[in-house]
């Protein structure tokens, strides 16, 4: 299309310049080869307006299209951020909103694992206990969670129990207690 | 592209002039008529010129617009006009 357009733009020209400059005027026919010439150079030149013009409205619609797009994702990445924000807050409220029970029991097992002196607080005397306290049900709530996921009791002792090296056998037992505890309970 | 379809539509006005004076050119009586043509188109354009802001509103158009279709015109005229006597 494009070519064609040139080649018309190129042609109307020179059909309008070349009659009129070059044309021998002892021809008998030199008039007539002018008024032809000129016909069809303005032949030509509307043609590949029309041509210039249809392609100009193409490329404007383009443009358009592609503003649309862009203002689409735009306007999707701006919802999808609203969205995910307010679930983070229906979420916060809803966590807020539970009940005061579920709340002082969580609020004491996250007291209980870091009020602890030590930097890895070990886990010893939580099992001892014959009634389960709060962390015994935070960690069993953790040991259950790694078990779904498939986590190894070696993983369990040493990363959830902080039992690793020469109490790694301490732990396992422990392990083990706070399992039947819990599973005996159930 | 848009300017490709302002220059063939321009370069189509110049060759109508030079058409025009090349019907001038074969008698004189064809003479006369492009004569009494071009005086009145000089006279419609004197005229669309002092009366653009009314002839915009007729034609829904801006006056700048107008204004540079009165100039593009002319220019159409002399050198369409200007290339047929130059030759």
């Amino acid at each position: 299309m494009q070519l064609k357009l040139f080649v018309l733009s190129a042609s109307s020209v020179v059909l309008w310049l070349i009659p009129l400059a070059a044309l021998d005027k002892k021809l008998d026919i030199h008039k007539a080869l002018q008024g032809v010439s000129l016909c069809a150079a303005i032949a030509c030149a509307v043609s590949a307006g029309n041509i210039a013009r249809e392609l100009a409205e193409e490329s404007e619609i383009e443009a358009m299209k592609t503003r649309a797009i862009t203002a689409d994702v735009v306007d999707e990445i701006a919802v999808s951020a609203y969205v995910s924000q307010q679930q983070r807050q229906q979420e916060a409220e809803a966590i807020l909103a539970s009940p005061g029970e579920d709340l002082e029991a969580s609020r004491q097992a996250l007291e209980a694992i870091y009020s602890a002196d030590l930097p890895e607080p070990e886990v010893t005397t939580l099992a001892t206990a014959s009634e389960p306290t709060p962390l015994d049900k935070s960690l069993y709530a953790e040991i259950c969670k790694s078990r779904e996921v498939g986590k190894t009791n070696t993983w369990i002792i040493e990363n959830i129990l902080k039992m690793k090296g020469r109490k790694f056998a301490d732990g396992k037992v422990k392990l083990q207690e706070l399992l039947s505890k819990f599973e005996g309970e159930a | 592209m848009k300017a490709m379809y302002l220059a063939n539509y321009f370069v189509a006005g110049c060759v109508a002039f030079s058409l025009l004076g090349w019907i001038a050119s074969l008698h004189p009586m064809a003479m006369k008529a492009v004569l009494f043509l071009l005086a009145a188109i000089a006279i419609a354009w004197g005229l669309s010129w002092l009366l653009d802001y009314s002839l915009s509103k007729l034609l829904k158009i801006s006056v700048a617009d107008l204004q540079a279709l009165l100039i593009g015109g002319l220019a159409m005229l002399l050198i369409g006009l200007g290339v047929f006597i130059c030759s």
